[in-house]
């Protein structure tokens, strides 16, 4: 009981001396508290609403401050203040909802006005209560100031949360208005990021010792500073890097070094699969028959012992580049049948670190490209290709291989596991074609990819992996794997019919993600292994099976915004820029007024302050004989305020007059009139009532005004007289001694 | 009405006390050289109805302080006639008094003690040495905790009791208390309770230069002067005492800030424990002198800032860690200091 007592006193008697430290405290709590409702608010509601919600915490926490230091709120039981506070905010939510719903007030006032003044209402309210149940806690308990923390924290978690995984238009309202003025919004959100890290600090060490607040603050600058030094030298951090055959996400590091076998990337967790790895700009419109872009990376083709892999052998496989072009690079091999193909040219820009470059099928030629934003794009480069436009007639009837290999090249082509299952089945599968097709190379392939997409089940779990052949674990067991299970078993068929076939690696993007754009965004889920004949005079033909049964889902949002803003930013035009230009036109504030209503403001404040200058300067002269002692000294105050001369904190009166009354006799007399007349303080103030106006103040020493007004007069004499000439220009000029006088 | 009367006594009465006040310190500088703001303080506790404590070396002038105090006031008026109707003992009170200290005094040394006449075949009591105006208790620190205890007590109610019997002492009664900071073996420190019953613990420091070569140069004709002094009658000291009470005015402002000060000083945590209130009903007579001495009606806040360290030091424990307490002081004193100023512009409606 007494220990309880003696707290709530210790507390008052803290309470009661109120030091500025702790008021300039307050603030910055305030501050942060709204900075971070604003941040929550924002994505909920209108500018309005959340400017209206920011204004509301920070009120509601300084009076917070205010009330706990006063200690009404002291008083009040937890339950009951959160009861009252979810009282008042039921309340106001009905009334927002009451006028919002009124008809005849939206008449009168019209709708978004309505609209606008109810949101503000409703969020000023929320987060005033907000703020209190949350300073509350924090004066109340132990814990208090963690709701605090966690309260701020979220707040920049879930801003900066929609911007992961290479989402680099997320959030929305930060990504559109620094994309709009042509800025980067990861500037943006690391300063959010910064200003985050910065505002918990401090909230943290208020907790503790403000005494350390700077050392500790300047340390966390460097350290945040360092962080954008960091990503100005060494770039961003990039979505992770798919592997060759993309889903995975788990390992990949650019190279799969540790991995021998396609089949042995990890278990593909598909938390990774919206990452947009590239960004594809078609220069020509170019749809593909087949419903799907694929870009082909890489390929394996030459048989290792155990499985297919990227040929070691330089004749094989010369229509791929296994470097990036920092000059134009022609691919070797000429692609046959160019009369039945069209040149598209697309600019690729690479998000995520690969091996070697990629272009649509059939790619010709590689072109460095210009790196419009060098932290965004890893690699840009411009690739012509010439896309297959083949109709039916044109694959049927070919000769598998071409009349211009080597045996050694043929042999390579067609080297597969020793097996004889894969011949088996492979006839098997082609012994119902019809008669005219019985001979016919694709139409085996189309035979074989038909039975695969029939009886093929598409699952991302790899059982396969560790068997000594695991596509013909895959093909003979349970038929159940992802795209290299059916690449390479497909892969292996053909070859055993004797159609040189080999492994694509590389990207296939559904056709329809382009939506009418000219960009296109290959995202990690898009990583593709497809098999590929190669058929006379027509050079590569991918055929590939697309298994009707899936055991999961592989569908994402396309992203089209990302991919829109992808397309532009790795374009660059200066028809992008000019839209960007009109853009910040058309929204920016207009500065011209804003700055004209500021100066207006400002120049009426002035006059405002001299006014209130000149009041306070000239009013002894009508002001109440009773009053004098007080307006006097205060004129006198002022006159010594405007020449920088004010009693520090705590200081007496009589001690400030001791220390200025040095070079100025004439504040001695004053302050000592002052403080002799003052009621309280030198007589009783019963007297003043007891006596009437004869006894008052200024005639307990028998002082007129004018005898005040000459005190005063010597007063500015002497300190006109001890001042220089600009000093007293100055003091002249100043048009706010009156807040300083006290 | 009342007030207005008041204000009277201070036109005329406050005058004379402020005269009184001014003999005594010039009795006392006549003396005392190079110590005139332990010279003040001492006239403060005396006119206040206070006790001093002294605390400083051997040979710097405490003795000759308190000697010369005690010999300025003269009995110009006999405290008790013998012929009081209420019958108590008379008691005969002179002047000034010194006792000395050491570790086998006993309680009866200091307040008397019932002696048997053989003539009259009855006791009759023995009046102490502490039946005096002026008593100095030359190194209080050195006796046993009883004797202080002896001592204490009539310091803090003004009477002796021995056998039953109570004595008053007189109203004129002023203890100068002295110990030495030094040499503190075999001695029995004051606890802090004990050291509440004085209103001021003054630590001298060795006098300066010029007022030391002063000393050497005037002692002798200090000793020779001796009977040419100024003297100052009890019965005008007990007079200036109530019209310093009744003159000076203490403003709510004032007591609100000593009352904020000490709650500061309670609540810092640099100190273990705070000043009683003890301190502060001792303190406000105190204010009414130091104000009049200094010719105001009114007590200010230039002299609660004077006499706030000297009363305060020896009543607070520091906490382990802090030393200064005069620096705490100020910074417990700086709030309610700036409400007592501002008070001044913004008078309460």
């Amino acid at each position: 009981m007494s220990k309880a007592m003696s707290k709530t006193i210790s507390q008052i008697s803290t309470n009661t001396s109120v030091t500025s430290a702790k008021l300039i405290q307050g603030l910055i709590r305030a501050l942060i508290l709204a900075l971070a409702c604003w941040v929550l608010s924002t994505p909920l509601t209108t500018v309005t609403g959340s400017t209206a919600a920011a204004i509301g915490c920070l009120l509601a926490c300084l009076w917070a401050d205010k009330q706990q230091r006063t200690g009404t709120l002291l008083q009040l039981r937890a339950p009951a203040l959160f009861l009252m506070l979810a009282l008042a905010l039921v309340l106001i939510s009905t009334v927002t909802s009451l006028l919002v719903q009124s008809a005849m007030l939206a008449n009168m006032l019209g709708a978004i006005v309505l609209y606008q003044s109810g949101q503000s209402l409703f969020w000023f309210t929320l987060a005033a209560t907000l703020a209190i149940a949350l300073r509350h806690t924090a004066r109340r308990h132990s814990w208090g100031a963690l709701p605090e923390l966690l309260f701020v924290a979220c707040a920049f978690v879930i801003t900066l949360a929609a911007h992961q995984r290479g989402m680099i238009d997320r959030p929305y309202f930060i990504g559109d208005f620094a994309l709009i003025r042509g800025l980067d919004p990861t500037t943006i959100l690391m300063a959010i990021g910064v200003a985050a890290v910065l505002a918990l600090a401090i909230l943290l060490m208020m907790e503790n010792q403000h005494r350390r607040l700077p050392y500790h603050a300047s340390i966390l600058g460097i350290l945040c500073f360092s962080l954008l030094f960091y990503v100005q030298f060494f770039g961003l951090p990039t979505p992770q890097l798919t592997n060759d055959l993309g889903l995975t996400g788990t390992e990949g590091s650019g190279s799969n070094a540790n991995n021998d076998s396609p089949f042995r990337d990890g278990e593909n967790n598909a938390s990774d699969r919206e990452a947009p790895v590239a960004i594809v700009l078609f220069r020509d419109d170019y749809e593909p028959a087949g419903g799907a872009y694929y870009f082909r990376e890489s390929a394996y083709s030459e048989f290792n012992g155990t499985l297919l892999w990227t040929a070691e052998n330089p004749d094989l496989d010369q229509d791929l580049v296994d470097r990036f072009p920092s000059s134009p690079i022609d691919v070797s091999n000429e692609v046959p049948a160019q009369q039945l193909r069209r040149r598209v040219t697309t600019t690729i820009g690479l998000l995520a670190p690969h091996r070697s470059p990629f272009g649509l099928d059939a790619p010709v030629r590689f072109e460095p490209a210009p790196n419009p934003n060098s932290l965004r794009f890893r690699q840009t480069f411009t690739v012509e290709s010439m896309v297959p436009e083949f109709e039916f007639p044109d694959l049927v009837g070919r000769k598998a291989g071409s009349s211009t290999w080597t045996l050694q090249q043929w042999a390579e082509y067609l080297e597969m596991p020793d097996d004889p299952r894969y011949g088996e089945f492979a006839r098997q599968l082609t012994a119902t074609l019809r008669p005219e097709f019985a001979d016919d190379p694709y139409a085996k392939a189309m035979a074989i990819k038909a039975w695969l997409d029939e009886n093929g089940i598409y699952s991302l779990k790899n059982e396969h992996a560790y068997a000594a052949d695991p596509a013909a674990s895959f093909l003979f067991g349970d038929l159940t794997g992802y795209c290299v299970h059916f690449a390479y078993s497909a892969t292996y068929l053909y070859r055993s019919l004797g159609i040189p076939a080999r492994v694509g690696v590389g990207y296939s993007v559904p056709a329809a993600n382009r939506a009418g754009g000219s960009a296109l965004l290959i995202q990690a889920v898009n990583g593709h292994a497809w098999p590929e004949i190669y058929l006379e005079d027509l050079g590569w033909v991918i055929v590939d099976p697309a298994p009707r049964q899936t055991l999961v889902d592989m569908s994402v949002d396309p992203q089209d915004s990302l991919q829109q803003l992808l397309g532009d930013m790795l374009r660059d035009d200066a028809a992008f820029q000019a839209f960007l230009q009109d853009q910040a036109g058309a929204s920016a504030i207009n500065w011209a007024l804003t700055l004209r209503v500021l100066v207006a403001l400002a120049f009426a404040l002035l006059l405002l302050a001299y006014a209130i200058k000149i009041y306070r300067g000239s009013c002894i002269a009508w002001a109440d004989e009773r009053e004098l002692y007080r307006l006097a000294y205060r004129a006198a105050l002022d006159t010594l305020a405007a020449h920088g001369k004010v009693r520090r904190t705590g200081e007496s009166r009589e001690a400030f007059a001791r220390r200025i009354s040095q070079p100025l006799p004439a504040f001695q007399t004053l302050s000592d009139w002052h403080l002799a007349s003052a009621p309280g303080y030198a007589f009783d103030p019963s007297l003043l009532m007891a006596g009437g106006a004869a006894s008052a103040s200024s005639a307990a020493l028998g002082l007129n005004r004018q005898q005040w007004q000459e005190q005063v007069a010597a007063l500015r004499k002497q300190l006109h007289s001890r001042q220089r000439w600009w000093q007293n220009a100055l003091a002249t000029a100043h048009p706010l001694p009156w807040l300083q006088s006290r | 009405m009342q007030v207005m009367e008041a204000q009277t006594v201070h036109s005329t009465d406050l005058d004379s006390a402020r005269e009184v006040m001014t003999r005594l310190t010039q009795a006392v500088k006549a003396q005392v050289l190079g110590r005139d703001d332990v010279i003040e303080l001492a006239l403060i506790a005396l006119m206040s109805d206070g006790h001093v404590l002294l605390e400083d070396f051997p040979g710097s002038g405490k003795t000759t302080l308190a000697k010369a105090l005690g010999e300025a006031i003269v009995d110009d008026q006999p405290a008790h006639d013998p012929s009081d109707p209420s019958g108590r003992a008379y008691v005969p009170i002179v002047p000034f008094r010194r006792i000395q200290f050491t570790p086998d005094l006993l309680p009866s040394d200091v307040t008397g003690s019932a002696v048997f006449d053989a003539s009259t075949n009855r006791f009759h009591f023995r009046h102490g040495p502490i039946f005096a105006h002026v008593v100095l208790a030359d190194e209080i620190n050195r006796t046993s905790p009883k004797v202080q205890a002896a001592m204490l007590e009539a310091m803090g109610e003004k009477q002796v009791t021995v056998d039953n019997q109570t004595y008053l002492l007189d109203p004129l009664f002023f203890v100068i208390a002295t110990q030495n900071p030094l040499d503190l073996v075999g001695t029995y420190p004051l606890p802090t309770p004990q050291l509440d019953r004085f209103l001021f613990k003054l630590t001298m420091v060795h006098v300066a230069r010029d007022a030391e070569l002063e000393v050497l140069n005037t002692w002798q004709s200090r000793r020779d002067k001796h009977n040419a002094r100024i003297h100052v009658g009890r019965t005008e000291i007990l007079q200036a005492r109530h019209a310093i009470d009744a003159g000076v005015y203490i403003s709510d402002a004032i007591k609100t800030a000593l009352v904020d000060i000490s709650r500061a000083l309670r609540a810092d945590e640099r100190i273990l424990q705070g000043n009683s209130t003890r301190s502060l009903v001792l303190i406000m007579p105190a204010l009414q002198v130091l104000a009049a001495m200094r010719g105001r009606s009114y007590v200010n806040a230039d002299d609660l800032e004077t006499l706030l360290p000297p009363v305060l030091t020896h009543r607070v424990e520091l906490a382990p860690g802090s030393s200064d307490f005069v620096k705490i002081l100020r910074d417990c004193m700086r709030g309610p200091m700036e409400i007592l100023a501002r008070g001044t512009l913004h008078p309460a409606p």
